[in-house]
């Protein structure tokens, strides 16, 4: 066993702007170990992967790695001192050789400067036979699995002299047999002295091949521990963390009265791979919100409920009624509405005024309803501001443009939007990302007061925290299936998380 | 730096594209009128303006498609075609000899080509706006392709030759009412107009703005993209068919290229007109100002005696000009 520190990184802080994503972590990394690092969405653990391979800038701390201190680091640099990623997608070159992507950063040539294959092909045999991988080097990159392809980016990285090596989330979309052929990898190249950090939502899996375990929360590290050390009801705890103190909290007296009231039903929606076969219903003056891992298929449901995306099956129920709706077209018509999840990419015309973005679905409406009468400018912008004032939304005029709004005021623009346009079922995607505190709160606010107006409200967040305040009901998804919906006492955050994770399954909610 | 007080600095100082173009269009009109007086007198203006409006219907179509983030380059070689097509059903017409067994089809050989050149303009804006949705290529590659199949359609239908009217179909191009005013402007006003209320006053027009601003946010808005696109695309067509009868009847006779340089000239108008080319921005006043400086700039040029082969480089100039100034226009709102 080779002893030593293969990387120490002290005291790391990063910003970004209205986030502090890095709060002073410590790490540090054993040569010849697995080093696992585990923690919720938004933890940190991306970044600071991403510091260490020399893609994202830190704003201080050291990293020492191997006897050198760096206080600075870029790809190239990060890439000379051996340290390697293999990221989650391929990003393998589909259509040459094994051989040629393994040495695509150096094709050895023939002496009139063109690739020499047959060499290349003879290096990368050796290095796949030391590795112990048996794919045929002069196979197109196409023609292999996706176990293969898994396993030739590690071979990559390990032919460029790789010491450390980050293995991003490597076993999603592997089967059992898959997972297998990579652990054996990843232990073959431990023995000879590399290092892995290894990032994984699959704890389990973190038991069997990890040496140490570190967790991060919120930016901040809540331990580093040796795998024999801790167990999974000590880990699933500390990601979470002591009672979060959320910053909003909503008063859910008198929800008992959901009882009665319109329903609505989301029954049996699915598509292949993506969302198996969800349903669950939705009392009027309901919020229930859907938690579940990034890639948990919650916001390709939406997609399919809203008629942004095919469903293979699925209907949508108002009190019995099909209400179902194929395509946004008809969601804005069954009074649907959809705050996407990246508002800046599909939720606003950022170069137009507040005022054409707040009436624009309204027009929609109005277009299925045959309205034929010339456009009144003057009354559409006093329309505007009305909703301005109810929403509280803050810019200086209404024919100011979306794009010269904040976050917060811009993700009311998408709300407003949506309530000018009288939709009774309303779908949020994420919808405080991005948003500083002050204006979450108010957002929180707008979306029990739409509770209390008696819409259908359907959050979905990776915020667990934001999920168990503001939601009467959290569905959690897993795989593309609602493997659990809690309610009451049941609705914390140990138990989403629990729940998302697939740590212990409880039996299934009967539906 | 404090951003408030900057952005209050920024709006004292914004100018707007219509009043510049406008003052240009103004300082062109002095200068041309100093050198020769001529210039100035309302029987060169109407001139001007029965020039342009062959190139104004045409940019009102490309703008409002532009606006909602397509382009056209074909459109010079859909006029060209259905200037082909219908110059060739007038002068059938006008071979029949008076004495065949069908010589009740020559009276009615004009109205038969001005309707058969509306189908055509509909089929042509229906079937290009339909290759750009399905291919989901840029319109930009599937419009340069379309234009040279339209080009080599023209070419075989009249083997590379031409076809003459022989003055049976004048009405559009060349009779002016009261002995004053072409028809042709009225076409023209009209067509601006109707562009104008369009944009600004319809819910279609809005929709446009919104496709061309961000798609996908439309789309999840509940707008039918693609319906709204072809929509506009046969829009551009139908256009495209009365500027082919006003120029055809007024030039006289078809060739298979007559019309080919319009594909530019019209972007080039749009474009100095203040419509972005990545769409969502752009109003039908600023591209009626933008057709009529680029026709005063090549008029003018002609009657202040100037080597009238500068015109391309003076339009090249403007061009330049007019998108440095909406570049730059857009930054200061955005600070």
């Amino acid at each position: 066993m080779v002893t030593g520190m293969a990387l120490r990184a002290e005291r790391i802080v990063k910003n970004y702007p209205g986030v502090q994503a890095l709060k002073s972590v410590d790490f540090d990394l054993r040569r010849g170990e697995v080093h696992a690092l585990v923690g919720q969405n938004g933890a940190g653990k991306s970044t600071l992967v991403e510091i260490i391979a020399g893609s994202v800038s830190y704003d201080s701390g050291d990293i020492h790695i191997g006897d050198q201190k760096h206080t600075y680091l870029d790809p190239s640099r990060s890439i000379e001192l051996g340290i390697q990623t293999v990221h989650q997608e391929n990003q393998l070159v589909e259509e040459i050789t094994v051989a040629e992507n393994i040495f695509l950063y150096d094709l050895p040539r023939t002496r009139y400067g063109f690739v020499n294959l047959r060499s290349c092909i003879q290096a990368a045999d050796v290095l796949l036979q030391e590795l112990g991988i048996d794919v045929e080097p002069g196979k197109k990159i196409s023609s292999l699995s996706f176990v293969d392809k898994k396993l030739i980016s590690i071979a990559k990285a390990f032919s460029r002299k790789a010491r450390i090596l980050i293995l991003d989330e490597p076993t999603a979309s592997l089967d059992e047999q898959g997972r297998n052929a990579l652990f054996s990898l990843i232990r073959r190249y431990t023995s000879l002295g590399l290092s892995t950090i290894y990032i994984s939502h699959h704890l389990s899996e973190i038991f069997e091949i990890a040496d140490r375990v570190t967790v991060l929360k919120d930016g901040q590290r809540v331990s580093t521990k040796a795998i024999g050390e801790t167990s999974l009801h000590t880990i699933v705890p500390e990601m979470i963390g002591r009672s979060s103190q959320s910053l909003y909290v909503r008063d859910k007296k008198g929800r008992q009265t959901l009882e009665q009231g319109s329903l609505l039903q989301i029954v049996d929606f699915h598509r292949e791979g993506v969302v198996d076969h969800v349903s669950f219903s939705v009392r009027a003056g309901e919020v229930y919100g859907i938690a579940g891992l990034v890639g948990a298929g919650r916001t390709e449901l939406a997609q399919l409920v809203f008629g942004v995306d095919r469903s293979d099956h699925g209907s949508l129920l108002l009190d019995g009624k099909d209400i179902t709706a194929g395509s946004p077209f008809n969601a804005v018509d069954e009074g649907i509405g959809f705050l996407t999840e990246d508002r800046k990419d599909s939720g606003l015309v950022l170069i137009q005024p507040v005022y054409e973005n707040i009436t624009l679905v309204r027009f929609v409406k109005e277009i299925k309803k045959k309205v034929k009468s010339l456009l009144n400018l003057a009354k559409e912008q006093d329309d505007a501001r009305t909703v301005v004032q109810q929403l509280d939304i803050r810019t200086p005029t209404v024919s100011q443009k979306v794009i010269n709004l904040s976050g917060g005021n811009q993700q009311k623009v998408v709300l407003g939007k949506w309530l000018f346009a009288d939709s009774e079922i309303i779908i949020f995607d994420e919808p405080t990302v991005g948003i500083d505190v002050g204006s979450k709160s108010e957002i929180y606010k707008l979306i029990e007061k739409l509770a209390d107006d008696g819409k259908f409200i359907i959050i979905i967040s990776s915020d667990n925290p934001e999920l168990v305040s503001v939601c009467d009901t959290v569905g959690v998804m897993r795989f593309g299936r609602l493997v659990a919906e809690l309610r009451g006492d049941q609705m914390t955050e140990e138990q989403i998380v629990k729940h998302s994770l697939g740590v212990s399954v409880i039996k299934e909610p009967e539906l | 730096m404090k951003p408030s007080a900057k952005r209050v600095e920024a709006r004292g100082r914004e100018l707007n594209l219509s009043v510049l173009l406008s003052i240009t269009i103004l300082a062109v009109c002095i200068v041309a009128t100093v050198v020769n007086p001529r210039f100035i007198r309302i029987t060169n203006l109407v001139n001007i303006l029965q020039q342009i409006s062959v190139l104004g219907i045409i940019a009102c179509g490309v703008g409002m498609l532009l606006i909602s983030g397509q382009i056209d380059i074909s459109v010079g070689n859909q006029v060209s075609l259905m200037g082909i097509i219908m110059a060739l059903i007038i002068q059938r017409g006008g071979e029949i000899s008076p004495d065949a067994a069908h010589a009740w089809m020559i009276q009615w050989s004009i109205p038969f080509a001005v309707v058969v050149t509306f189908a055509v303009g509909t089929v042509l804006g229906a079937l290009t706006g339909l290759v750009v949705i399905k291919s989901r290529a840029h319109s930009f590659i599937v419009t340069l392709a379309l234009g040279s199949v339209y080009r080599g359609i023209a070419l075989l239908i009249s083997r590379g030759g031409s076809f003459t009217l022989y003055g049976r179909f004048e009405t559009l191009g060349r009779t002016r009412i009261a002995n004053f005013l072409p028809v042709s402007i009225i076409f023209l006003v009209f067509v601006v107009l109707v562009t104008l209320v369009l944009l600004k006053y319809t819910r279609y027009g809005r929709f446009l703005y919104s496709i061309g601003g961000n798609r996908k946010a439309a789309y999840v808005s509940g707008i039918k993209t693609t319906a709204v696109t072809m929509r506009a695309f046969i829009t551009v067509g139908v256009l495209n068919a009365l500027a082919a009868l006003i120029l055809i009847s007024r030039v006289g006779t078809a060739l298979a290229g007559t019309a080919d340089a319009y594909s530019l000239d019209a972007l080039a108008a749009i474009v100095v007109g203040g419509v972005a080319i990545t769409g969502g921005k752009g109003n039908a006043l600023s591209i009626f100002l933008g057709v009529l400086l680029i026709g005063i700039v090549g008029n003018a040029l002609v009657v202040m005696n100037v080597n009238p082969h500068l015109r391309g480089i003076f339009i090249g100039v403007i061009i330049i000009g007019s998108v440095t100034f909406s570049g730059l226009s857009e930054q200061r709102s955005r600070m």
